[in-house]
This record gives C-alpha cells, structure tokens and sequence, in this order.
C-alpha cells in the first residue's frame, strides 16, 4: 500500500507542509522577537545553547525527552481504543505521589523499593484514570471531561499530601516547614544515572525508547492491540467480534494512566526537583507529552523525535530570558511552533477523510 | 406568505364557488433513473385540493423518490409537474418551500438538546422573537390538536410527540400541500389514529393538500380519499379509498404475476435429516419468548418466537421497521432481550454479552455493513478475521503469515476482487465488501446464518451470487435466517416464510403454499 502512487504524493505533501508551516512559524516569532526589542539571530543562538550546544544541555534535554516519550507512548494507547485521555498531567502528578510513598518512607531504601515505588506510582496513575473509566462507564460522564478535569483535582490531592507529616511532608526537626514538599526519596531507591560526555543522562532514557517501542509493537502486533484498534474503529462490529466496550475501553484508559505514572516515577527517580514530589512537580510533563501524541498522531515511533523536539524546545526556552526575548513571549513562540507541527498531519487526516467520503458516496 | 402562487390558491378556495380548481398537484410521466435502476419509470400522479391521497407501494417501489422530486431534493430526468395548474420546476427545497410543498419526513430531523420552539425556529433567518415564536407554536398546536408543551427539550418527548413538533414545524412554513413519508411507523395506534384526524381536519377545514406515503393497507384505507399504488417504479393502480379493499390493495402493492418459484428451493431439508444422528432433529437456532423495549423507541420486539432446523433457510417478510433490525441486533449480540431467550442448537445464549452469540455459531451479514459488519479502515485480511482473531495468534501476538494465507484464500474461493488483500476496506465496491462479510461469517463455521437485507445495493450479478451462495450454505447444514423486504427473494430461497409485524411473527407460509393476498395482509397488520 505504501507505494501507490498517492500515497507517495501523499507524503510528499504532507513533508513540504511541514517545511512551510515550520517556516512561517520561525519567522512570526523571528518578527515577534524583533519588534518586542530582542534580537532573532542571538534567540536562535540562545535556544541551540539551551537545548544541546552548551555544556551538560543535551542531557537535560533527553531528561526532559524521556517521560514526554512514555506519557506520549501511553496516550497512543487509549487512542488506539477511541478515547481520548487528556489528564496525563495529573496522571503524572499521582504517579510520582504515589511512588513517593514508598520511596521516601522507607529507609534506607533497597532497589525493591525502587520497583515496588515505580509498581505503586503507576498502580496510582491507573487509578486516577480509572475513575474517569468508572465516570464514563457507569455514568456517560464524557472521559474528555472528567480526565481533564482530575488534573485540577490531582494537584490539589497531592497538595494536601504535603501538609501532613503522617503523609508526605518532610519532617525537620525544630524548623516549621513553610516549603511543602516531601523528604528526598532514599538514596538506594534511586534509578542510575549515566555519565556521558559531561552530560548526566538518566536511565529514563532508554527505558523510554523501550516501551515506546514495545507499546508500537504490542498494538500493532499482539491481538489485544487488535481489539482495541477494532473497538477504536467500530465499536459496533467490535462488540459483535466479541470486544466488550466497557472491558477493553477500560484496559485502554487504565493503561494510558499507568503510563503516566511510570512518567512520574522514574522523574522522581531520577532526581526531578532535587528528589523531592509536590503539587508542582508534574512541570507539564503531562501537557507536553499529550501534545506529542497529537503531533506524532498517535503513533509511538513518530513520538520518538517529537518528544526530543518538544524536550529541546523546553530546554531552549530556558535559555531564552537571558538572551533578552520576554519571558511571554517564550510561551507564545512555543505556541507557534506546535501549531507548526500540528497543522500538516491535520490537513492531511482532513484530505483523506474528504477522499473516503467521496469515494463512499460514489459508491452508494 | 404573499406570493402570487398560494394567493392563487386561497382564492380558488374561498370563492370557488362556479370554476372547477385545477388539481393541486399533477405529475406527468415523472422519470428518474439511477443507472440501470429507474426507480420512477413513467410515474403520473393526480392531488386534488381538500383530500388526502395515499400513496402505497412496498420498500423500493418508488413512493419516497417520487415525494423526494415533489420537494425539490431530487431532479426528476423527464416529465413534468403542475402546482394548482401551473407547470413547475422545483428545482431546489427553496423552490419546493416557496410552491407551497412541505414534507414531514419519515426520520425526524429535531435537535435533542433544544426546546420545541428551539427547534421549530431553527433555520429562520429571521430576527429571533422568543415569545412570539412561543406563542405561535403554542397556537398552532392548539388548532390543529398537536398539543406539545413549546418549552419542553426535545430528549425527554415521545416519538409521538417528537413527530408532533416535526408537523408543527412544517405547518408554520404555512404549507397548501403536505407530504407525509410513513408517518406512523413509530407511533402508536392510538397516536396514529390522533394523527389521521390531524390530517382530516388540516384538509377539511382549510383546503389544503394531503400526500400519505404508506406500506400499511390499513392505514392508508382509513385516513385517505385517494389511493395511488406503485410497484417497481411504476404506477399499477388509481383506486378512490370508498370503492376498494384491503384484498384489492393487497393484490396491486405485491402484484399477482410474482413467479412462483417454490419447486427449485427443495435443496436441503432431506440430506441434512440424514446427516444428523438425532431422531429428533433439534432446531439450529430458537428464539423464544423474545422481548426488547426501550423507553426512547417502545416495544420494538413483542414475544417474538421462531425457530430455523438445519439445512432450512427461513424467510422473514415483513415491512421494514418491524423489528427486523433489531431481531438481527440480537442475534449480534449487540441488543439485550429484556425477556426470552435464544438458543442454539438447544443451549441457551446470554444476550448482549459482546461476541456470545458470534462464538455460539452465529453469523450474521448485518443489514448496514458499514455499521456492524465491517471496520472499514482495517485491511481486507483483518476484516476477514475480525470475528476470529484468536485462531491466527500465538501466544496473544498475531500470525500475520497465517491472517494472509487464510485472507488469500478466502478471496479466491468466495471471487472478492481487491488489489491486495492488504488494501483497506474502504476502497472496496459494496459488493466486494459484502463478500467480505459473508466470506468471514462462514469461514467460521457458523450454524446459522442471519442474512439481513443482503441483496440491499447490489447489482444483479451479485445478488444472484448472493443467493446461490445462501442456498449453498443451507445444503451444507447451516440454518439460515433470510430476512428480506424483497418479496420475490423470499419466495426464491426460503423454506417456509414467516412474517413479521410490529415486533412479533404474525404469520407463517410454506414454499409451495404462498397466498400472496395473505401475505400482502399480513405484512400490511391486517391479517
């Protein structure tokens, strides 16, 4: 099929879309920068600083990469089955909470605790999608609804989480306690963190890629991706297949949850903000993976360099504020640059449901 | 309201006293092909000011197209239209709106989130007048009876009432001729009866115009003043309601020249009673007792009970919308009984339960295709294995190798004619996709086939092999289930024919002992 000559057509169109929207949006936000007083050239330099050029920058951009790539890898997942899940962020948020029981309460810790932390964080990140499941199934609540709206519910959670010593807050002798976070997880809990080149890269890393790459080739290949592509496509020829709606939309939305966790785990595993969980400390990793999803559409290889894109734009962005560009303005040139990526394949999707009608109608 | 046109015609009705008015609607020799298919073929039609005219014919004999032309939706390819004498061209629903014309469609066309009068305004340009638009729905119900609270949202209303607001709607429009498309194919008797007094009295006490497109004799014999009959896109029969009966009707809606075929359908029945070991032979599949109503569409199936023997293909007449869909819907396990059961081969089936009755020996070739029987953005192999997928895997992951070589041979065996069998679904023909269907249901070796409406949109060729292949499947034991709006395919491959009315089997024929009359009765609820 990939070689007709539309589908060949196809793509190179969809490429140079690419190119044009990139295109335009660089020189909207080059204009932007200019006109507010900063200069494009310095931000340009600013961001290749930010993101791999100067010392130790590339790490921190793959760090930033990592849990983009699960969260992503998980969202493809309840995609695959027609729900949309857009609570990754609280997903995360729960998930590192929830690890953080285990990881920060037990002392001295051991690398089971490590693993029983990464179980309970994800088991905490399927939990909270979980209830939308229950919302939606028991209820019709929308799961659009419900998941984006635990976000708000999962902050203020693991907010109060923080201000408990029975709970997370960290315990210091003799000093009233006005940061709320947790104590640091247990040294032995921690997950490696790899030295390369001066760069400290995390063993997030590859286990990312890994279970991109296993989350790719479960869907595509085992028969429970089947079903769930099935039930994505046509829940009514599904059901008669015998894929229930409510068994497998659940297993879907649970997954992606678990997912998000595992994202928030490892973070807090591999030392985000000092090793230490509280309400902040999601940092968009949620957002900016589920954005992911929808630039790669949903496809985990595609993730791969759109979650690095996404980390770099980050890490960059970072730098930007010192190269004079308002910090405003940073969010806006971000804003930009994922329309940018967003535009092509959503023109594309269109054209081809545009080509399916008219041959359909045709054919009636 | 002040075009010259309805001015006209008021004025024909309140002075006509001395001059005859012209015919409210005269259509003249109305052609409208579709391909070989002519699904009006030299179609005239008299409507005279002041009387309802019914206009009977079965499933596809050319009554909506025809109504379709009158509306402005379709172009008919010949033949002319009269509105109160004058030649028309209704070009355009604009055009049809502006003669005068106004429909209430079979498939209401309201708003569910919206208020009545919501809805009622909906598409007006102009300026929005809340209380005024209330009032006026309000008074408009009251005149003609159509009594519907305006502020109620369109969700928590009946059928009944929903066609309620689908009448108020068109009636404020200001209409001389109306069309009804099978208006009380959801209601209730009682809600039936109320609407052919609506229908009286919008005709009697203001000379406008009526058109009832109906299948149902009876109805059609209690609420008109004229009959107009079609079959195969052709008028058969101009009947004043006064000078006939539901025989007559009958007769002209099925057509006595329907070849009895039942002597070449004597396939099966006596190898498969020697094939099976049992004295007794056990039914295939039973249904008993089976009840489906929901709030939102009431009774759709009432105590329903048949049963299918192997080898025996069973028909199920009946006028679309009689619990046909949803009989099918439960044999896919996509409907749940709310009282019966089904059984196979003697073993009840839990309904409802997603892939119960596929596994029991079930295949279905649904009626829509596109909405339960195929995923059409699957490749032609997946969709050959859909309902199968667990003997192509090992160990939870799929055999693609083993998906294609089953796919590969499919199409050779059942002639699907795709590029590869990795192409998606959606760039097949309907036929092609039909054979799909059919290839994968009886791949898994069903012990019966539920074939629904399976000739539907097919051509001639295909249709034959359609056939052919259900008969084939019969001699090999299955029990099929038919059921079909196509009277003459009925009578060409089934056994025994049974016919279906408002949710329940109201009667049953043999092959070689089919009375057309009864059946016409039967199917139109007036056995």
């Amino acid at each position: 099929m990939s070689d007709t000559p539309t589908a060949k057509r196809d793509r190179i169109e969809l490429i140079s879309l690419y190119v044009v929207t990139i295109i335009l949006a660089f020189v909207i936000a080059a204009i932007l920068v200019n006109t507010s007083g900063g200069s494009w050239s310095k931000a340009v330099e600013a961001m290749i600083n930010g993101s791999f050029k100067n010392p130790g920058r590339w790490g921190e951009t793959l760090r930033r990469a990592a849990p983009l790539l699960i969260v992503a890898a998980g969202s493809a997942i309840a995609a695959k089955a027609g729900i949309i899940n857009i609570g990754q962020e609280g997903q995360v948020l729960i998930g590192a909470t929830g690890a953080a029981f285990i990881m920060t309460k037990i002392h001295p810790g051991s690398p089971l605790m490590l693993i029983l932390g990464v179980l309970l964080g994800m088991l905490s990140g399927a939990a909270w999608a979980g209830i939308s499941a229950l919302l939606y199934y028991w209820r019709r609540v929308p799961v659009v609804l419900s998941t984006l709206l635990l976000v708000y519910l999962s902050s203020q959670i693991t907010g109060y989480t923080m201000t408990r010593k029975f709970l997370l807050l960290e315990v210091i002798e003799g000093s009233p306690t006005k940061i709320q976070n947790s104590a640091k997880t247990a040294v032995n809990s921690r997950l490696g963190i790899m030295h390369i080149f001066g760069n400290n890269v995390p063993l997030t890393v590859p286990i990312a890629i890994i279970f991109a790459i296993g989350v790719a080739y479960i869907l595509a290949h085992s028969v429970w991706g089947f079903r769930l592509k099935m039930l994505g496509l046509n829940p009514r020829t599904a059901q008669r297949a015998g894929v229930s709606h409510v068994k497998f939309g659940t297993m879907a939305l649970l997954t992606s949850g678990a997912a998000a966790g595992l994202a928030g785990s490892l973070m807090l595993a591999t030392g985000e903000s000092n090793y230490r969980a509280s309400s902040g400390f999601s940092a968009s990793v949620g957002w900016d993976g589920l954005l992911v999803a929808l630039v790669a559409r949903n496809n985990p290889y595609a993730s791969i360099p759109v979650a690095l894109a996404f980390a770099c734009l980050h890490t960059g962005s970072n730098f930007l504020a010192a190269a004079g560009v308002e910090s405003v303005l940073v969010d806006v040139i971000r804003g930009l640059l994922v329309l940018a990526l967003f535009i092509p394949p959503a023109v594309s999707e269109l054209r081809k449901k545009r080509r399916v009608l008219a041959l359909m109608t045709e054919r009636a | 309201m002040a075009d010259p046109i309805s001015d006209h015609l008021i004025e024909n009705h309140k002075g006509g006293g001395t001059s005859v008015p012209p015919p409210a609607v005269v259509v003249r020799r109305i052609v409208k092909r579709y391909g070989a298919l002519a699904a009006c073929d030299g179609v005239d039609l008299t409507m005279r000011a002041g009387e309802i005219h019914g206009v009977l014919g079965q499933n596809g004999a050319g009554k909506s197209t025809l109504m379709k032309i009158l509306i402005g939706l379709v172009t008919p390819d010949e033949g002319s239209i009269a509105i109160n004498g004058k030649d028309a061209r209704i070009g355009s629903p604009q055009i049809a709106s502006d003669l005068g014309i106004g429909m209430v469609h079979q498939h209401f066309s309201l708003v569910d989130g919206l208020s009545v009068w919501e809805n009622v305004v909906l598409g007006e340009k102009a300026h929005l007048d809340r209380s005024a638009a209330r009032s006026r729905v309000a008074e408009i119900g009251e005149r003609y009876g159509l009594d519907v609270d305006p502020d109620a949202r369109v969700s928590s209303l009946t059928a009944g009432q929903r066609q309620r607001v689908e009448i108020i709607k068109c009636l404020r429009r200001d209409p001389k001729i109306l069309i009804f498309d099978e208006p009380t194919s959801v209601l209730t008797p009682e809600e039936s009866s109320h609407l052919f007094g609506v229908l009286r009295n919008v005709v009697k006490t203001e000379g406008r115009t009526v058109a009832l497109v109906s299948h149902k004799l009876e109805e059609v014999l209690r609420a008109t003043d004229d009959i107009t009959i079609m079959r195969d896109g052709k008028v058969v029969a101009f009947m004043r309601t006064q000078e006939t009966d539901r025989h007559a009707l009958a007769e002209a809606m099925v057509g006595r020249n329907v070849d009895l075929r039942g002597g070449k359908t004597r396939h099966a029945s006596e190898n498969t009673i020697v094939a099976s070991d049992v004295a007794a032979p056990v039914p295939v599949l039973e249904v008993i007792d089976a009840s489906v109503h929901t709030k939102a569409a009431g009774v759709q199936l009432a105590n329903l009970s048949l049963s299918v023997m192997a080898g025996e293909i069973v028909g199920i007449a009946g006028v679309e919308g009689n619990g046909q869909r949803v009989l099918a819907d439960v044999l896919s396990s996509l409907t749940a009984l709310n009282s019966g059961s089904v059984k196979v081969k003697g073993r009840e089936i839990a309904s409802g339960r997603p892939g119960a009755m596929s596994k029991s020996g079930i295949g279905v070739i649904p009626e829509d295709r596109h909405d339960s029987g195929c995923v059409l953005d699957m490749s032609v192999a997946e969709n050959l294995v859909l309902a199968d997928q667990g003997s192509f895997a090992q160990r939870g992951f799929l055999d693609r190798k083993k998906i294609s070589t089953q796919a590969e041979e499919l199409v050779q065996q059942f002639g699907i004619n795709c590029s590869t069998v990795d192409a998606p679904m959606w760039t097949l023909s309907g036929g092609n996709q039909q054979r799909v269907v059919l290839a994968r249901e009886l791949s898994i070796g069903p012990s019966v086939l539920v074939a629904a409406q399976p000739t539907r949109g097919l051509d001639v060729g295909a249709i034959e092999y359609m056939g052919g292949r259900l008969k084939l499947a019969a001699a090999d034991g299955v029990g099929v289930l038919l059921i079909s709006s196509e009277i003459e395919e009925l009578i060409e491959l089934s056994d025994r024919i049974l016919v279906m009315y408002r949710g329940a089997i109201v009667g049953e024929m043999k092959a070689g002992e089919i009375d057309m009359h009864r059946l016409g009765m039967l199917m139109g609820g007036a056995g």
